[in-house]
């Protein structure tokens, strides 16, 4: 604009041809000189004006958008304080497009390094034998997965087959063996390893020790094997050095379609490995389930707290369960992990649920139940409205008619003060000593394992008198302490509409579970009407029990309970049996015919004021404690109680009778 | 020729810039209008027609929320209180009838919505839908205070405001989440450092300057402009709630700390007492609200609170302050009504009132009835044996809400100083004997009640 500024002190202009009508126009204003110079300036002055109008309007638009920011940078600072808490992302220097890993292998040691980071270090005795893997991810270098084969024993070798299978082409699995890996290291599992390209594992021996860094389906990046000079020796410590090339993040993906989900799920597989079908490329297992609604669902709006630890494949499995239950709502499910483990919440994040992280507090049995109550308490404020919460752990599986079952039930838990809980476990519901899944029983006894707690309880009672984190109790059985239960009852179905499949655990191991989870029943049909809900209520259920003794025919009680005969080879007929009970807490006989009926035999469980309730051969099978219970009266004068005698005295079984 | 050229070419350019000029007076002028909101020209929204900027952005937006179920209600306070001017008459008129556009298209730089989180069924995917309706869209986070009170919990964050900007207008979405004593909370409006800071003028903003707590309003549908949209049942009642809807959190940390200090008291004296208070103060909370009397939690209440965030177990009393232009002569009879009988009566409405009722169990209610003057405000005292009257000094101070015992109660906005007047500066440090004639820093004596007036001044029960 400036070079404009200049034009009118230039000279006048000379008359010119008349081409057109407006140079004649301009012919005839460059004869009057007064008037040209006039318009001149008059231009002049107009630019002139429209520089300074904007400049002014440029000047106000800045004022008003720093004044808008002015009362926001106060609060800038901490938030930036918190930003640079977050570690730099990646050391100096550009990417790195290789990574050196260090793998060894000996008799009472094994590390992983990867480009200086330890990233497995196991030099603890007696422990971690067989082949560590580890999965890195072949874009980033992180580890995705880390398991230990005991290959020294049985069946390990299944697993490790099982697992490396899974693991997607093109990740890089890196194997070791600490102490013994060969013994239980079968032919498949050797063929496997021969797949991978590995010339040592296939022959693998005795006390061998070795290394091994591969791309699966690709090239073999590094092996090391010692062999043991003989059977009371070991193979020398290896230790493999090798540089592993990384690819791209592309190739490392998937190409799935892009949606919210399959978002979920790239972030998903591109961080952990070990969780088969639903990272595959091709055809990736579905993570959203839609399950069919429930009609009339009482349950739409319970808050459901899932207590997890870290067993990230469990936690899958139980939330695919819960997640394909009928009338589940997926945004009132809340995942509470105990410590701050990155892979459980992976799993939730990748069925888009909401998970909250808890610092462990306490050891043991005492850190779970300090997270027991966290995570009840950060329930029922997440959901202020709730008037009840269902709880459930991260190695149950979910019946598909849960959440019916408790929609059909949930009412008596709000007009029947005598009620603790209702819980969709039996403890007695074995294969073998459970029928009907429309039938429900009220039990002295809180199972647990997937239950629903109202809100005043934990509010009024339990809360304020949780146990403090110095006491090392178990939760439940504090909560079945008779100071907590003060006479209440429990509502639970006959057939379970949960599934304790979790064999790792704190008071858990493979024995206790094969003998007393594995045979429990659990129901799989879909939208079962519940018979007859309103009679488990306090006095409706004694007119019930009542009407049952009263139909039962009474069994010969000259026979055995423990021989199969004793229940006549009927199907539908109630029977019922007496058995001697002294006092209240007198259990001798029933211990002892749980124990040769093979259910829950550890403490005593599913009573009702001295009445069991289960089925044997299709029978509705009564248990009566005489004199004990109030349905004694029922005896008829002829029978005698049977006793049995407990064995000679030789373990302390009730010290393992704890289920979590 | 070259003169010619830039004779020309000077003309030309005259014409442009003139045809410039006129686009930026234009402009300028729509811009000033803008900026000082609708207060300028409230009869000027009848002018505009349904073309305006303000009106689609909300139409969208309102149809977004319509198709993804988003449950959303206008809080807008600029909007609802015409709207609740014309409340009649909108009831009145037959849908699509309109033919002005008479709320909407008021000039202003937002209109705020509220969420309603918990009712929100499919939270993701939403975002992307409304960026592929052309709006541009900032989502402020943060973590969920409903954990902070539980020891070492740390959860995905919550989203607490959205503001979605459709060209010059803005749809600012208050996410009100539901919290323990049946109430709803909004968050602090706070920036993080990547943000942009000039997406939007933020300082306008009705909401998010401070977290605030609203009743859960009943909700209506009306239609407004032509679009469909859900408002409070009593929007006035809701436009009052606003400017005193400030919410202060309770101090968690530090209250954590004190216990890693003392210790708490779970010793079954100690439960069964705080179980009573928090009975009695839920008693009197409820009581108070029906007569629609203010009441903050004072004294040793108060100080139980921010100190701890729970209740004193040796305080054996539950204090409420009161200012005395709120009190109500049916307050007494309310109580006694409610289970609570008086138990005693010192001063009278004009100077130093307080009542004290008699709970369950032992425990106390005590009502103080506080003065305003221009510099400070007070309570008085009686000590009944000899007429002798007390008066506590305090800094003045307005009322915030909190959340105590599942309760939403309030607490003064200037705590500290509060506590600081009435325990000293070693509030911190608990102390079991008190003499509430000696003790607190901000005690005066007051003079002595005439004897004549005592059968007034001092009634016990």
């Amino acid at each position: 604009m400036d070079d404009w500024k200049a034009s009118p002190l230039a000279k006048p202009f000379g008359a010119r041809k008349k081409r057109s009508w407006y140079l004649t126009w301009k012919y005839k204003l460059t004869n009057q000189r007064a008037l040209r110079r006039f318009c001149q300036t008059g231009a002049v002055l107009f630019l002139l004006v429209t520089v300074i109008v904007n400049i002014k309007l440029i000047l106000d638009t800045r004022r008003a958008i720093s004044e808008a920011n002015e009362d926001l940078e106060p609060e800038q600072d901490y938030d930036e304080a918190l930003g640079r808490l977050e570690p730099p992302r990646r050391r100096g220097g550009g990417p790195r497009r290789v990574l050196d890993v260090e793998v060894y292998s000996s008799r009472s040691k094994v590390y992983v390094a990867v480009d200086g980071t330890t990233v497995l270090e196991d030099e603890a005795r007696e422990q971690g034998r067989g082949i560590h893997v580890i999965v890195l991810n072949q874009a980033t270098g992180h580890v995705m997965a880390k398991r230990v084969f005991d290959t020294y024993s049985p069946h390990e070798d299944e697993a490790m087959v099982l697992f490396l299978n899974m693991v997607a082409p093109g990740r890089v699995l890196i194997c070791t063996v600490k102490d013994e890996g060969s013994f239980h290291l079968k032919d498949t599992a050797k063929a496997l390893l021969r797949s991978l390209g590995s010339q040592a594992g296939p022959a693998l021996g005795w006390r061998d020790t070795w290394a091994f860094v591969g791309r699966k389906g690709g090239p073999v990046l590094g092996e090391k094997h010692s062999k043991s000079p003989a059977l009371s020796s070991w193979g020398d410590p290896v230790l493999l050095k090798t540089d592993v090339p990384l690819s791209s993040a592309e190739e490392a993906e998937c190409h799935w379609a892009d949606t919210e989900l399959n978002r979920r799920r790239r972030r998903f597989c591109s961080k952990v490995e070990g969780y088969g079908s639903v990272c595959s490329c091709k055809d990736p297992t579905p993570i959203e389930f839609s399950p069919d609604p429930l009609p009339d669902n009482k349950v739409l709006n319970v808050p459901v707290a899932v207590i997890a630890g870290n067993r990230p494949n469990y936690l899958y499995r139980m939330l695919r369960s819960l997640l394909s239950a009928q009338g589940v709502s997926p945004q009132m499910i809340t995942v509470f992990i105990d410590g701050y483990y990155e892979e459980p919440m992976d799993v939730v994040a990748l069925f888009g649920l909401r998970g909250i992280q808890h610092t462990p507090i306490s050891i043991k049995n005492a850190r779970v139940s300090q997270h027991y109550k966290a995570s009840l308490t950060a329930t029922f404020n997440l959901f202020p409205e709730a008037k009840f919460a269902v709880v459930l752990e991260e190695d149950l599986d979910i019946a598909v008619d849960f959440f019916s079952f408790l929609s059909q039930s949930i009412h008596l838990l709000e007009e029947d003060d005598s009620l603790y809980c209702i819980s969709a476990w039996n403890d007695q519901g074995y294969e073998h000593t459970a029928e009907d899944p429309a039938l429900l029983y009220r039990v002295e006894t809180m199972p647990g394992l997937g239950w629903v707690l109202r809100r005043s309880l934990y509010k009024e009672e339990l809360e304020p008198k949780w146990p403090t984190p110095e006491k090392l109790w178990d939760w439940d059985m504090w909560m079945r302490m008779p100071e907590q239960r003060r006479g209440r009852e429990c509502i639970i179905p006959d057939v379970s509409r949960s599934y304790h499949f979790g064999i790792v655990g704190l008071n858990m191991n493979g024995y206790f579970h094969e003998a007393y989870f594995k045979k429990h029943k659990f129901n799989t049909v879909p939208g079962v009407q519940l018979r007859n809900v309103d009679s488990l209520k306090k006095d409706a259920y004694e007119v019930e029990v009542h009407r049952l003794l009263s139909e039962a025919e009474v069994l010969d009680h000259s026979k055995n309970p423990c021989e199969d005969s004793f229940l006549p080879d009927t199907e539908g007929h109630t029977y019922v049996a007496f058995i001697r009970m002294e006092k209240d807490d007198d259990f001798t006989t029933w211990t002892q015919l749980a124990k040769c009926l093979r259910i829950w035999d550890l403490d005593v469980r599913g009573n009702h004021r001295g009445l069991w309730r289960l089925f044997r051969k299709k029978n509705h099978f009564l248990v009566v404690g005489v004199p004990a219970s109030p349905y004694s009266v029922k005896k008829p004068p002829s029978i005698t109680p049977i006793f049995l005698e407990p064995p000679p005295k030789e373990e302390g079984a009730p010290g393992a009778a704890e289920q979590t | 020729m070259n003169r010619i050229n830039k004779n020309v070419i000077l003309a030309l350019l005259t014409l442009t810039s003139s045809a410039f000029l006129l686009f930026q007076l234009y402009y300028y002028k729509h811009y000033l209008s803008a900026k000082n909101g609708a207060g300028l020209s409230k009869s000027k929204g009848s002018r505009i027609g349904f073309d305006s900027i303000q009106w689609r952005a909300v139409k969208k937006f309102i149809m977004l929320t319509s198709s993804q179920n988003v449950p959303v209600f206008l809080i807008d306070p600029l909007i609802l209180e015409l709207i609740n001017k014309n409340l009649e008459q909108l009831k009145n008129t037959s849908h699509g009838s309109t033919s002005e556009c008479n709320f909407f298209c008021v000039p202003r730089d937002f209109t705020a919505f509220a969420l309603q989180y918990h009712l929100w069924k499919n939270e993701e995917g939403w975002f992307r839908i409304a960026e592929n309706m052309g709006f541009q869209c900032l989502k402020i986070e943060s973590k969920d205070p409903r954990l902070d009170g539980i020891d070492s919990l740390s959860g995905t964050e919550i989203p607490l405001h959205y503001i979605c900007k459709l060209a010059t207008h803005a749809i600012h979405v208050v996410v009100f989440h539901e919290r323990s004593g049946n109430y709803l909370w909004h968050g602090h409006l706070r920036l993080k450092g990547h943000m942009d800071r000039k997406f939007v003028p933020f300082r306008k903003l009705q909401f998010g300057r401070y977290p605030g707590a609203f009743d859960r309003p009943e909700l209506q549908q009306v239609t407004v402009d032509g679009l469909e949209v859900l408002i409070p049942k009593d929007p006035m009642h809701f436009l009052e709630e606003i400017p005193h809807s400030r919410f202060i959190e309770c101090r968690y940390k530090e209250a954590r700390a004190f216990f890693q200090q003392y210790l708490d008291d779970s010793t079954v004296e100690a439960v069964t007492f705080r179980k009573s208070a928090k009975e009695l103060l839920q008693l009197a909370a409820k009581t108070l609200k029906q007569l629609g009397v203010r009441f903050w939690l004072s004294s040793g209440t108060c100080l139980g609170w921010y100190r701890q965030c729970s209740i004193i177990p040796y305080s054996k009393d539950v204090d409420l302050g009161i200012f005395i232009q709120d009190y109500r002569s049916n307050i007494i009879s309310a109580f006694q009504d409610a289970g609570l009988p008086l138990k005693h009566k010192f001063g009278k409405v004009e100077d130093s009132l307080e009542l004290s009722f008699q709970g369950k169990d032992d425990v106390k209610l005590d009502i103080f009835f506080f003065y305003e003057e221009t510099d400070h405000m007070w309570n008085g005292g009686t000590q009944a044996k000899t007429g002798k009257k007390f008066k506590y000094l305090f800094p003045r101070f307005t009322l915030c809400w909190t959340e105590f015992v599942d309760m939403k109660v309030h607490v003064p906005c200037e705590t500290i100083e509060y506590i600081e007047a009435n325990y000293g500066k070693t509030w911190q440090i608990p102390v079991k004997t008190w003499d509430w004639k000696r003790s607190p820093p901000n005690v005066q004596p007051n003079g002595v009640w005439p004897v004549s007036e005592w059968d007034e001044v001092i009634q016990l029960y």
